[in-house]
């Protein structure tokens, strides 16, 4: 089944207010122009979970999150103007927190489909006090003590890939932090991809795929679909350089207001981006591609 | 075109040294962004070639590379051993397979605990860090964890006001163990831009003084939060060599110019 849509009607479609939403790409590869796509089409009192998201402080500055599953974010309000302006406005969400391999494995346990999952870290420490989804349980075998996170079920989950094709079947590579298992976690799955390829392509080096397509509901192909992340094979990253800029009132108020809500979409979004960062902004972004050796998964039987 | 190197080194330089010597050959070397990742690619260029450079977006490396900006980049991830997720990285620590960990600290007490997230009321700060990170799964995980931060009294305090990667807790022994944190982990080591300290029956003690910097005895008591235990073997902290202030030098040297030119680009 042919799934691509463009990428207003994918977020419009199955991004809905209330939802639990898991982002993937922990500083590689996130799916930014997605994120932007929910700011354009402001649906709010969204819960987001994923690890060291970007996209994250400008859905936070714009009002649009109640609740925050996280294991770092940056919440000094002298240091990220987002922070300050979500608090002024009264939408200063809450935050839950745990660690980085907290949240990997309540969304293991999601992917899992079991309950909880027995973890070793975390136990002790005064974020016990503070969510109430890590518990120090016994060891039903042993008897001895041992750390436990409660599953995260995400509404809907969004991807950013290298290739998919028009049936979901999506491929990534590079860094993975937290992307197979939020994305395989959730309920309803998005993918963006850099390009969409011929099914042939997928199936000849099908251990990339990340998430069969039967899993997948939409497929969005939206070129430099991650940027300002860098992503493997793709192009480089400029993500200082955003927060940068959006680190005052004003340049906050710019970027939003010309770059986003003046954009009918991600593709005007890197043409406005030019003109305030000129010309050949993304042509410095771009790479030499290095290729792998090819291996060798295809067969046919000798004579 | 032979170049004089300045023998001349600050506190950041000595903490990239002394940090880099707790880093064994064939070690597994846990390593987040900034000092630490100086560190480790220190050791790898003087005394420890064969050390296993482990990040936590699923980086696993033995390889060189440039000095990056941030722990996961085309950079760190371009010919490493092996790519993974956060997932595989903390189940190799989880098993007892990370020899090291380094993390940074908002504030650290007596016992080794590492406050990340809040000063003050949770509900109410006074002032917020961006909370645990990976840092909490690393003193949890790895053999040996070095905590390295700026030391003041103020992030020196006899106890966290918000125990984020507990250390020792109120060091009385076999607290970690009680809970079902793995056996034989936890901090052995304290980098500040002061001194380095070891850990004696869970109670952080002094070993060395970065004298070299112009510190002293005095100035490291000023600015701990407690009656500060200091070894009866207490030395100077042994300053960087020239071979290593060197390679130092050129380690750093192409993120600065990185940072130089994207400085220019913004301005």
């Amino acid at each position: 089944m042919n799934k691509v849509v463009s990428m207003h009607d994918a977020i419009s479609k199955y991004v809905k207010s209330g939802n639990l939403v898991f982002f993937g790409g922990m500083q590689h590869g996130e799916p930014f122009a997605a994120a932007m796509e929910i700011l354009r089409q402001r649906i709010d009192h969204l819960q987001t979970v994923g690890c060291l998201l970007t996209s994250l402080s400008l859905l936070i500055g714009e009002g649009r999150v109640d609740k925050v599953y996280t294991g770092y974010h940056g919440q000094d309000f002298n240091r990220a103007y987002w922070m300050a302006r979500a608090k002024a406005m009264g939408t200063y969400p809450i935050f839950v927190e745990y660690s980085h391999f907290g949240i990997a494995q309540a969304l293991m346990a999601g992917q899992m489909g079991i309950g909880f999952i027995p973890v070793r870290s975390q136990s002790g420490s005064d974020m016990l006090k503070y969510n109430p989804n890590i518990k120090v349980i016994d060891d039903p075998f042993t008897g001895e003590k041992t750390g436990a996170v409660k599953a995260i079920v995400p509404d809907v989950g969004i991807l950013h890939v290298q290739r998919c094709d028009v049936e979901g079947n999506a491929q990534r590579w590079g860094t993975l932090g937290v992307d197979a298992e939020g994305i395989n976690a959730s309920r309803t799955v998005i993918i963006t991809t850099e390009k969409i390829v011929d099914s042939d392509v997928i199936r000849r080096d099908p251990n990339l795929t990340i998430i069969p397509g039967y899993r997948v509901s939409a497929v969005v192909e939206q070129p430099w679909g991650a940027h300002p992340m860098h992503l493997a094979g793709c192009y480089l990253g400029d993500w200082p350089g955003l927060l940068a800029e959006l680190g005052s009132e004003d340049g906050y108020d710019t970027f939003m207001n010309s770059c986003i809500y003046g954009t009918k979409d991600w593709n005007e979004f890197i043409e406005i981006r030019k003109a305030f960062r000129g010309e050949d902004y993304f042509q410095r972004l771009e790479i030499k591609k290095i290729p792998s050796d090819p291996i060798y998964h295809g067969f046919e039987e000798l004579e | 075109m032979s170049q004089q190197i300045s023998l001349d080194y600050d506190a950041n330089d000595q903490m990239i040294v002394s940090a880099a010597h707790l880093i064994r050959n064939n070690e597994a070397a846990y390593i987040g962004v900034g000092l630490p990742m100086a560190a480790a690619l220190l050791a790898k260029r003087t005394h420890a070639p064969d050390s296993v450079i482990v990040i936590e977006n699923g980086i696993i490396r033995t390889g060189e590379f440039e000095l990056p900006a941030g722990t996961d980049t085309l950079g760190t991830q371009y010919q490493a051993d092996k790519l993974a997720g956060l997932s595989y990285i903390s189940y190799l620590g989880e098993a007892g397979f990370i020899n090291l960990g380094f993390i940074g600290a908002g504030q650290i007490d007596r016992y080794g605990n590492v406050n990340d997230t809040v000063i003050g009321d949770y509900r109410n700060p006074v002032h917020r860090f961006p909370g645990s990170g990976g840092a909490n799964d690393v003193v949890c995980f790895c053999q040996r964890t070095c905590i390295m931060l700026n030391q003041s009294k103020r992030r020196f305090p006899e106890r966290v006001d918000f125990n984020t990667c507990p250390g020792y807790f109120d060091g009385k022994p076999g607290q970690r163990e009680a809970l079902g944190i793995r056996k034989g982990t936890g901090p052995v080591a304290v980098v500040t831009d002061l001194g380095c300290y070891e850990f004696e029956k869970g109670e952080m003690v002094l070993v060395s003084v970065h004298t070299g910097c112009g510190v002293t005895v005095e100035k490291v008591k000023a600015e701990t939060g407690w009656d500060l235990k200091i070894s009866p073997q207490l030395k100077d902290t042994p300053p960087p060599t020239a071979e290593e202030l060197a390679i130092l030098r050129a380690t750093t040297a192409p993120l600065i110019a990185r940072r130089r030119r994207t400085d220019m680009e913004t301005k």
